[in-house]
């Protein structure tokens, strides 16, 4: 009923109708998201680097960042986005650096902050970051 | 009339071919009346313009009417709009408060008047000539009038002049873009000039490290010769020759030693004497000015900080007619090149190799707080430096004490100062009321290398009021005349008893001050010192209701906001027993009295000589570039504004020592700095009082009797080396060269 997910499309498909259907369409992006994992492996030379293990926790992460959305069209749209932003990265249309800093190391990422600093107030969290707060 | 327009009857015909072909095409014959043609009407004057009520004028150029004899006010008509001014006003200060901007170059409203660059001439009613505006006084019923052909032609003419002999050198020149000569030529000179002969030249002379001199350009307007013997003290610019072969130097070879040179720089209208250091770096119209305050020493003078960027070009002074009038130290005025060198930009920490290592915010804070639960909180100490601001002395000192320690004090106040009672450690006649006084007695202090501005404060009113000057203490140089009636101790001892043949002179003087030096502080009979400093002052009448003459000059900017806030050292012997010391700033700490073991913090804005003994360095900003309270040795507090952003990795002092507080445990209970205010005005409220200044409450009759003996040891200098006594100014390449060439030897 719903148009296949296909890594080039032709065409927008058409908004979920309810709840349901974007959540199907979410985990749909997920396993695509998961089977071209070895490719961009394999395109990048990410072997050493990482694990195929710890990209998909960072894909997952990044969704489960957007959970508390209910609205199905927002949820369209992030799945657009995270579609594009797929696509790009399978035409090898970024570059190892960009990968590496947006999905494996680097501050910002939810696999990088550890235990320190959940019990830390703001204002320490705004001193580590910089001056001016 | 009808001739006129049969006139033009007869001519369209003939351009109607004209007319047609452009629809907006506007022909305009010349019409002729007969009143016109009539040689009488030539001769009728115009009729009388109605008389205007005139909109109300506010006096220009920041001047002041001040009426000290209200009778005594005259009225005088600057271009028609009365005003009344005081009986010894100038035609030049009458139209100042008339809002009228006259051009000069010679005339400053600080000096004494030259009347040679003939530049502020207007015209007066009654007068064959145009009159110097700055030297003429303003009489009753003068009419002046400044925008008359006359003046205006004056003008002109004298711009013409000026620029004769003047080189094309605005290009390369460093003040254009401020420069008074480029502004009043173009609002008050005629377009072309008619010189055509060979322009002179003059040989430039060397005035030292600091103040460039291209003496081609120079105008003679004698400001510099006049700020220098007046304002500054020393005699050392004059002007040689006459007419055209004028030149302003110093007759011998010599250079300018005095503390006050760089005001030069801002005096001077033309670029003839500008900046060294500026030289070529900047232009006017490219800095973003910040009005902040200067921390070199206890005064608070106020500056603008030009900056470029992350770089601070050049420091001007601010006018702030209670502390520093309009002009700066050298000290203050070119320390900011230090901003550049050996600043911190990381947190690090020692290795076990000696070496330090850079590392992240949070692994030097929880390196720093692990230690500090491995000591006890009597071995606990806390030194904030000269260059403190209120904040982070507030917030080290909470620290310190929720640690349970007690040791934290600012540098120098040695054992023993107690801040109980204001009166003992402030100026207490203002900066601005030392101009009433008419005796001085300096007690243990150089004001010259202590304290330029006080200095010239002091010189001014000794040559205002010809006051009398009395000094005890080392051999030391002044600007003024001054008495060196001892060099220690035992001449207090014989002031006081009256043995003292400036005793007698003492006691005739209305208002005698009295100025001990805080280097006294730091002696072990201090108390005994003061307290006959004390029955001086009560032999002469010194404290009274309306005049309290008992002054305290401190040394550093941070040390009034520090006996204020209480950082007081209570024991001699905390830093010898310390196992942890926190030193935030503080270089003057004896590195040597730090016990080999003791794990030391040094956290600052620049890699002085403490940090050689730290463990943990802590990158912190500095006075540029963080908004700090600090207040000044009279009690007026000041703030800082942030001109430039904070180098590398530092943070704000407060900052760290809040973050510090959350990593031991101790969280204190502000996380912004308007907490942090407001817990000081909980301990001192005049801190949070910007801009104002808090006179001391009780005077010096609440103090017990002293018990104890003045030895014989003679006073000590303060200040070893002017250009070199804060963290800053010794990393500043140019304070290095004006102390190994402008000292005196």
């Amino acid at each position: 009923m719903a148009a296949p997910f296909t890594l080039r499309k032709i065409g927008v498909p058409p908004n979920s109708a309810n709840l349901t259907e974007a959540r199907r369409r979410v985990f749909d992006f997920f396993r695509a998201a998961c089977r071209s994992i070895p490719t961009i492996m394999d395109i990048y030379n990410l072997q050493d680097v990482v694990a195929p293990s710890q990209l998909r926790f960072a894909i997952s992460a990044q969704i489960r960042n957007n959970a508390h959305i209910t609205d199905p069209k927002v949820i369209d749209l992030l799945l657009f986005k995270g579609m594009e932003e797929l696509t790009d990265i399978v035409d090898h249309a970024k570059q190892r650096h960009h990968i590496i800093g947006q999905y494996v190391v680097g501050e910002g990422l939810v696999q990088n902050t550890g235990n320190k600093d959940q019990g830390r107030t703001d204002f320490l969290k705004n001193f580590y970051t910089s001056n001016y707060f | 009339m009808g001739l006129g327009i049969l006139a033009s009857r007869t001519i369209r015909p003939a351009s109607r071919l004209l007319q047609s072909q452009s629809s907006n095409f506007f022909l305009r014959t010349i019409v002729s009346k007969p009143e016109l043609q009539s040689p009488e009407s030539a001769a009728v004057s115009e009729p009388e313009p109605p008389t205007q009520i005139l909109p109300p004028r506010n006096p220009i150029g920041g001047a002041r009417v001040h009426f000290s004899n209200p009778e005594d006010a005259i009225e005088v008509f600057v271009d028609g709009y009365a005003v009344k001014v005081p009986k010894g006003f100038t035609v030049l200060q009458a139209c100042e408060v008339a809002g009228v901007d006259i051009p000069r170059f010679c005339y400053h409203s600080r000096l004494s008047i030259a009347g040679n660059c003939r530049m502020c001439l207007v015209e007066v009613e009654k007068s064959p000539k145009p009159v110097a505006s700055c030297a003429m006084p303003a009489l009753p019923g003068m009419k002046i009038k400044t925008d008359t052909p006359i003046a205006k032609k004056a003008r002109e003419g004298v711009m013409e002049f000026l620029l004769m002999n003047h080189p094309l050198d605005c290009p390369i020149c460093d003040q254009g873009g401020e420069c008074d000569l480029q502004d009043q030529s173009m609002a008050f000179g005629s377009d072309r000039g008619r010189f055509t002969e060979m322009k002179r030249s003059v040989v430039d002379k060397n005035l030292g490290p600091l103040v460039k001199t291209v003496m081609t350009r120079c105008i003679q307007c004698t400001r510099c010769v006049r700020f220098a013997s007046e304002v500054a003290g020393v005699q050392d610019l004059g002007m040689l020759g006459r007419g055209s072969g004028e030149e302003i130097g110093t007759y011998v070879e010599k250079l300018m030693t005095s503390e006050l040179s760089g005001n030069v720089i801002d005096i001077c209208p033309v670029g003839a004497l500008t900046s060294k250091p500026f030289a070529f770096k900047a232009r006017n119209w490219e800095l973003k000015a910040t009005e902040t305050i200067d921390v070199s020493d206890a005064v608070g003078s106020n500056i603008r900080v030009d900056s470029r960027g992350p770089e601070v070009m050049r420091i001007i002074p601010r006018l702030n007619e209670d502390i520093n009038e309009e002009w700066i130290s050298d000290k203050t005025r070119f320390c900011y090149d230090g901003l550049k060198r050996q600043r911190l930009s990381d947190p690090m920490i020692r290795d076990s190799d000696g070496r330090f290592k850079a590392v992240s915010w949070r692994d030097a804070l929880a390196v720093v707080g692990d230690v500090i639960h491995q000591v006890k909180p009597e071995e606990i100490v806390g030194v904030a430096g000269q260059l403190s601001d209120a904040e982070s002395m507030m917030v080290l000192k909470d620290f310190v004490n929720r640690m349970g320690s007690d040791n934290v004090w600012c540098e120098g106040t040695a054992v023993g100062v107690d801040a109980d009672l204001r009166y003992s450690y402030l100026m207490n006649t203002s900066i601005s009321g030392l101009e009433n006084a008419d005796i001085f007695l300096l007690v243990g202090t150089q004001p010259r290398v202590e304290a330029a501005m006080v200095n010239a404060r002091i010189c001014k009113t000794v040559r205002a009021s010809n006051a009398k000057v009395g000094y005890v203490g080392p051999p030391a140089e002044f600007n003024y005349d001054c008495k060196h009636l001892g060099t220690g101790p035992d001449t207090l001892k014989e002031i006081a008893a009256g043995r003292h043949p400036f005793c007698t002179a003492l006691k005739n003087a209305k208002n005698p001050a009295i100025i001990v030096g805080a280097g006294l502080f730091n002696r072990t009979d201090k108390n005994a010192i003061l307290s006959s400093v004390e029955s001086i002052a009560q032999a002469n009448n010194v404290v009274r209701p309306d005049w309290n003459g008992l002054n305290f000059l401190l040394l550093y900017a941070a040390q009034a906001a520090a006996l204020d806030l209480g950082l007081i050292q209570q024991s001699a012997k905390a830093l010898e027993s310390a196992k942890f010391v926190y030193l935030m700033g503080a270089d003057d700490v004896d590195v040597d009295k730090i016990p080999k073991d003791a794990f030391v913090v040094y956290q600052g804005h620049h890699g002085d000589k403490a940090v050689y003994r730290a463990n943990v360095i802590l990158p912190a900003s500095a006075f540029t570039e963080k908004e700090g309270t600090y207040e000044n040795t009279e009690g007026f507090t000041q703030q800082t504004v942030p001109a430039v952003p904070t180098v590398g990795d530092a943070r704000d002092d407060w900052k760290i020592v809040r973050a510090l507080s959350e990593i031991s445990g101790v969280k204190l209970p502000y996380n912004s700095i308007e907490g942090v205010r407001s817990r000081i005005k909980n301990v001192a409220p005049n801190l949070v009082n910007t801009d104002e200044r808090e006179p001391a409450a009780f005077g010096p009759t609440l103090k017990p009797e002293c018990k104890e003996t003045m030895s014989t040891t003679p006073f000590q200098p303060a200040v070893e080396n002017f250009y070199m006594t804060n963290s800053i100014t010794r990393a500043s390449k140019i304070m290095a060269q004006c102390s190994a060439v402008l000292l005196k030897k």
